[in-house]
């Protein structure tokens, strides 16, 4: 250890502008290499505290360091930046190609990354982000390691953001609860720490009260007790909260695949079997729009992560477009014939499966989310990710624009009109057959809009339709078929009692008892939470 | 007259030609799904298979006949693998089969191969508690992937084990079995996440939380995944099977729960597998099996070479770009050269001598190392743990040498 320190020592006079830097670059290529004492190296880039630490074992993690043997008896260690290796030590380009043999891949070991986090977890105590700060201090808090303690009470001191300062707190008690100085302290730590509702320490604490309970410490058995009671119910709390949103989102994904039924079969009548591979066809559109994307500006700019964003409208005016058509070449022949529309519907889906099949592969597609859709909100303990945040949105939106084309606007009265009384409506000088195809267009438009936004949470593949398919009739038939407030009422119902069934019954025995429920719903109200009035005698 | 002589000459040599080429062919099955949810994955073993008989074929044959594969389509449908399976031992007197992918498929076809006396291969990681006299189990047993993952997890100090799985035959033996296994290393029931299910005497007739086939929902269970890892040390073991995968890592990674922070271990996702995941979400996660792609060994690396190479001149209908080679791949490779090696022991091609001749024991070199069959119809074998790196290939952390497939495990490490 002395002698490393003389040579980081000899090093800092040799090169005084770069002392710090150096020293760091020089541990870190002998770790990188695997020589020396590795306990010492690491001891000594934790007194370092270098924030490059963190950067280069990022890289080290990905793959972007090399080792580049010299000579039999010198290897240096080399970064790719941008397709150029840079030496680590003087950040120097070496003009080396990709597969020189004497160039090799490295990779950190699993239990040496292990102990790197612990160093870079300790930088991050500095981080000018308040999460990091935070997720850092928790972590050390939890290794309860008596050095990190210091550290922490250290940092607490010097805090200025109270959430942070707390989080700290926290953190500094959970590490107590194995280094408290007498049964004082520790007596304290765990009040102190259910009083904050910390959840990460309620295992520490039950450890401590199963000893206190057989060594019948009863000061610290009903410290023990009152402290994770409290974090049990704050924990309650967050769970009803969390059931709440997270019921929001499945019932705006439900919302999303079931409102293109909500038009083609709600409205119009057609039993629409195929509706699930307008889903498919979103999906596929984004995966196409994907790569177009990738090979004219490449994966790394900026103007990739429009993809997704520009892919929205096109999937919805190629699934109009494939729409319109299908609606000319077959639908309007199935009108008056539901149960044919059901057999020739359920063709046409294993026709278009098939045709995905054979254009993508059987195998699923990855459509990748853009960078702003990465991570979650987390507001008082709830955390949602931010692509259920966007389809959440993106459902209320989709909802609005629908309503007002269909209550603002002449087409929308059109559409009203026709979906009541066809013959009615073309004696009055509409024109059915148009109508009838653009309704139909913007009903696979609005599928394939949901497609779009499922390629951010779920698989695009060619049977993904399958999986929502009946979800979809469900949502339609519950809300009541041909009512959209109906359809959107029922999918939020729907999604938070799947939700709140969850924790209780398992997601198997939730979905059928969800099914079960609707069962008898539909035995009491059999045309769904809104059924349409008609005054026409076909009714 | 002479002209008529030749003629009948040259006739009855052609003749015997053709009935020479009919004695020197050796009809073996091919019983997987093509089509319907499971042909994802099992394509991809009749493709190895194809190759495997090709190899030997170009080599010289079983025996001095050449490999005649009948490939069937059990279609993904259960009663369908029966019917097959049938007309392959009925009309086509298969000598013996490869095939199967599911458990359920193999109890299906189970009773048509002891009915018939006959022999099957099954290659794909199971849950045990079988040992039917006419199947050989090439796939990873319990002891081979659920308990060395787990064995290594405990070494590496986890403290806390979530359960998660799809809800059939293997997920629902397999973590039960984990169940009994964690118990008796030390790790308290409450360790044990995912939720119990007890029967009206108080015994755990399944551990750990299941989902649907193509279950798309995960929010509910990853928020308690993370309450669950929020103290640390703790790790998830995953045997959801299929597309749920994409759903249930995109929604990990959504969350912010790391590889770091809390691994999952994968038994059901191989490399041919990540072909259709978001590899990028998966990074650092961890996988088991006996065989991995990126295992540095000359056996391996030619084994790989030669398939791909088989690949530019593979029949049509086999998928020619992006392919790799994975633990159920290599298993069913081994499968055919142990059928060989057993065939030349025993001198025969009936199955009942062949089978004898690998309950004796017979070895081969795969590319995962020796696999040795067993009297107890499993195989020992190398088991090696690996991380899941970005372009979908496996680093290897740790290998365990021969280990001994041991089908029966459940009630076996209670105290």
């Amino acid at each position: 250890m002395k002698k490393i320190l003389l040579i980081f020592g000899l090093l800092a006079v040799l090169v005084p502008a770069y002392s710090q830097d150096q020293a760091t670059l020089a541990a870190l290529e002998m770790l990188a290499l695997g020589e020396g004492s590795q306990a010492e190296i690491l001891e000594e880039l934790s007194d370092l505290g270098d924030p490059y630490i963190k950067t280069f074992i990022g890289g080290w993690r990905t793959g972007e360091v090399y080792s580049y043997t010299i000579s039999d008896s010198e290897t240096i260690v080399l970064l790719r930046v941008s397709e150029k290796f840079r030496r680590l030590s003087d950040n120097e380009i070496v003009d080396l190609a990709e597969d020189d043999s004497r160039l090799k891949k490295i990779r950190p070991a699993r239990k040496l990354r292990k102990l790197l986090k612990t160093i870079t977890d300790t930088i991050d105590l500095s981080s000018p982000d308040s999460k990091t700060r935070i997720d850092a201090a928790l972590k050390l808090g939890l290794s309860q390691n008596t050095v990190y303690l210091e550290a922490l009470q250290k940092k607490l001191q010097n805090e200025e953001n109270e959430k942070v300062r707390l989080k700290f707190e926290e953190a500094i008690n959970i590490s107590l609860l194995a280094n408290a100085e007498g049964p004082e302290a520790l007596l304290s730590a765990i009040v102190r720490l259910g009083e904050l509702k910390s959840l990460p320490s309620r295992d520490g604490i039950t450890n401590i009260q199963n000893k206190a309970i057989e060594a019948e410490d009863e000061d610290l058995v009903t410290a023990c007790t009152v402290a994770v009671g409290r974090i049990d119910r704050a924990q309650k709390t967050i769970e009803r909260w969390g059931n709440l949103v997270r019921g929001l989102s499945t019932g705006s994904v439900l919302l999303m695949v079931a409102f293109g039924l909500a038009i083609t079969f709600g409205l119009m009548g057609i039993i629409n079997m195929a509706h699930g591979e307008f889903l498919a066809i979103g999906g596929y559109t984004c995966y196409v729009v994907q790569n177009i994307f990738a090979n004219a500006f490449g994966v790394q700019s900026a103007a990739y992560q429009w993809f997704f964003w520009v892919s929205i409208p096109i999937s919805f005016v190629v699934a109009g477009a494939i729409g319109f058509g299908l609606e000319k070449g077959m639908f309007r022949f199935l009108y008056k014939r539901p149960l044919e529309s059901l057999l020739a519907t359920w063709g046409l889906s294993m026709i278009m499966q098939q045709l995905f099949r054979l254009n993508f592969g059987a195998a699923n597609v990855q459509v990748n989310t853009p960078d702003v859709l990465i991570g979650n909100l987390e507001v008082a303990g709830v955390a949602l990710s931010y692509t259920r945040i966007f389809v959440i949105a993106f459902a209320g939106v989709v909802i609005v624009m629908t309503w007002l084309l269909l209550s603002k606007t002449n087409l929308g009265l059109y559409i009203r009109s026709v979906m009541q009384n066809r013959n009615m409506a073309s004696s009055l000088g509409i024109p059915v057959s148009r109508v009838n195809s653009l309704t139909f267009a913007f009903g696979c438009g609005l599928a394939a809009l949901a497609g779009a936004a499922l390629s951010q949470i779920g698989n695009v593949g060619p049977s993904m339709g399958q999986t929502y398919i009946v979800d979809s009739f469900m949502v339609v038939v519950v809300g009541g078929v041909g009512n959209l407030l109906g359809a959107g009422i029922s999918a939020m119902g729907i999604g938070a009692v799947d939700q709140f069934l969850q924790p209780y019954w398992g997601p198997v025995m939730g979905k059928i008892i969800v099914y079960f429920v609707i069962i008898l719903f539909l035995q009491w109200k059999p045309g769904g939470l809104f059924p349409t009035k008609s005054r026409s005698m076909d009714d | 007259m002479k002209l008529v002589k030749k003629l009948t000459l040259g006739l009855s040599l052609v003749a015997s030609a053709f009935s020479l080429q009919a004695e020197e062919t050796v009809k073996v099955g091919v019983l997987h799904s093509l089509s319907g949810t499971m042909a994802i994955s099992e394509t991809s073993l009749r493709d190895i298979l194809l190759f495997t008989f090709d190899e030997i074929n170009a080599n010289g044959g079983v025996m001095g006949k050449m490999i005649e594969p009948v490939v069937v389509d059990g279609a993904s449908d259960w009663p369908t693998f029966a019917e097959k399976a049938e007309q392959l031992l009925a009309q086509d007197k298969v000598s013996a089969t490869f095939g199967c992918w599911t458990s359920v498929s193999r109890k299906f076809v189970l009773p048509v191969y002891e009915k018939y006396n006959s022999l099957l291969f099954y290659p794909v990681q199971y849950e045990g508690e079988e040992m039917s006299p006419n199947i050989f189990y090439t796939a990873e047993a319990v002891n081979q992937q659920a308990i060395p993952a787990v064995d290594y997890l405990l070494e590496e100090g986890y403290k806390k084990f979530y359960l998660i799985g799809t809800d059939y035959v293997y997920p629902q033996t397999t973590n039960l079995v984990l169940f009994e296994y964690l118990q008796s290393k030390g790790i308290p029931i409450e360790n044990i996440g995912g939720g119990l299910r007890k029967d009206a005497d108080g015994e755990v007739i399944s551990a750990g939380k299941y989902t649907p086939f193509s279950h798309s929902d995960y929010q509910q269970i990853v928020a308690e995944i993370k309450a669950f890892a929020a103290s640390g040390d703790a790790c998830v073991i995953n045997t959801v099977n299929g597309d749920s995968n994409v759903s249930l890592f995109k929604e990990i990674a959504a969350s912010g729960l790391t590889a770091d922070d809390c691994p999952i271990v994968s038994y059901s996702l191989s490399e041919d597998e990540f072909r259709s995941l978001p590899t990028k979400d998966l990074v650092g996660h961890l996988g088991c099996w006996t065989y991995f792609q990126s295992l540095d060994t000359p056996a391996n690396k030619e084994f790989v070479a030669n398939f791909q190479e088989w690949l530019k001149t593979a029949p049509a209908g086999v998928q020619k770009e992006g392919r790799v080679t994975c633990s159920p791949m290599v298993l069913s490779y081994n499968g055919v050269y142990l059928w060989k090696a057993a065939v030349e022991k025993a001198g025969t091609f009936e199955p009942e001598a062949v089978i004898a001749a690998l309950k004796s024991g017979i070895s081969f070199d795969g590319p995962g190392g020796t696999v040795t069959s067993q009297e107890n119809h499993h195989m020992t074998k190398n088991v090696y743990i690996g991380e899941t790196l970005e372009d979908g290939q496996f680093e290897i952390l740790e290998s365990f040498e021969n280990v001994y497939g041991e089908p029966f495990l459940k009630g076996t490490f209670m105290k």
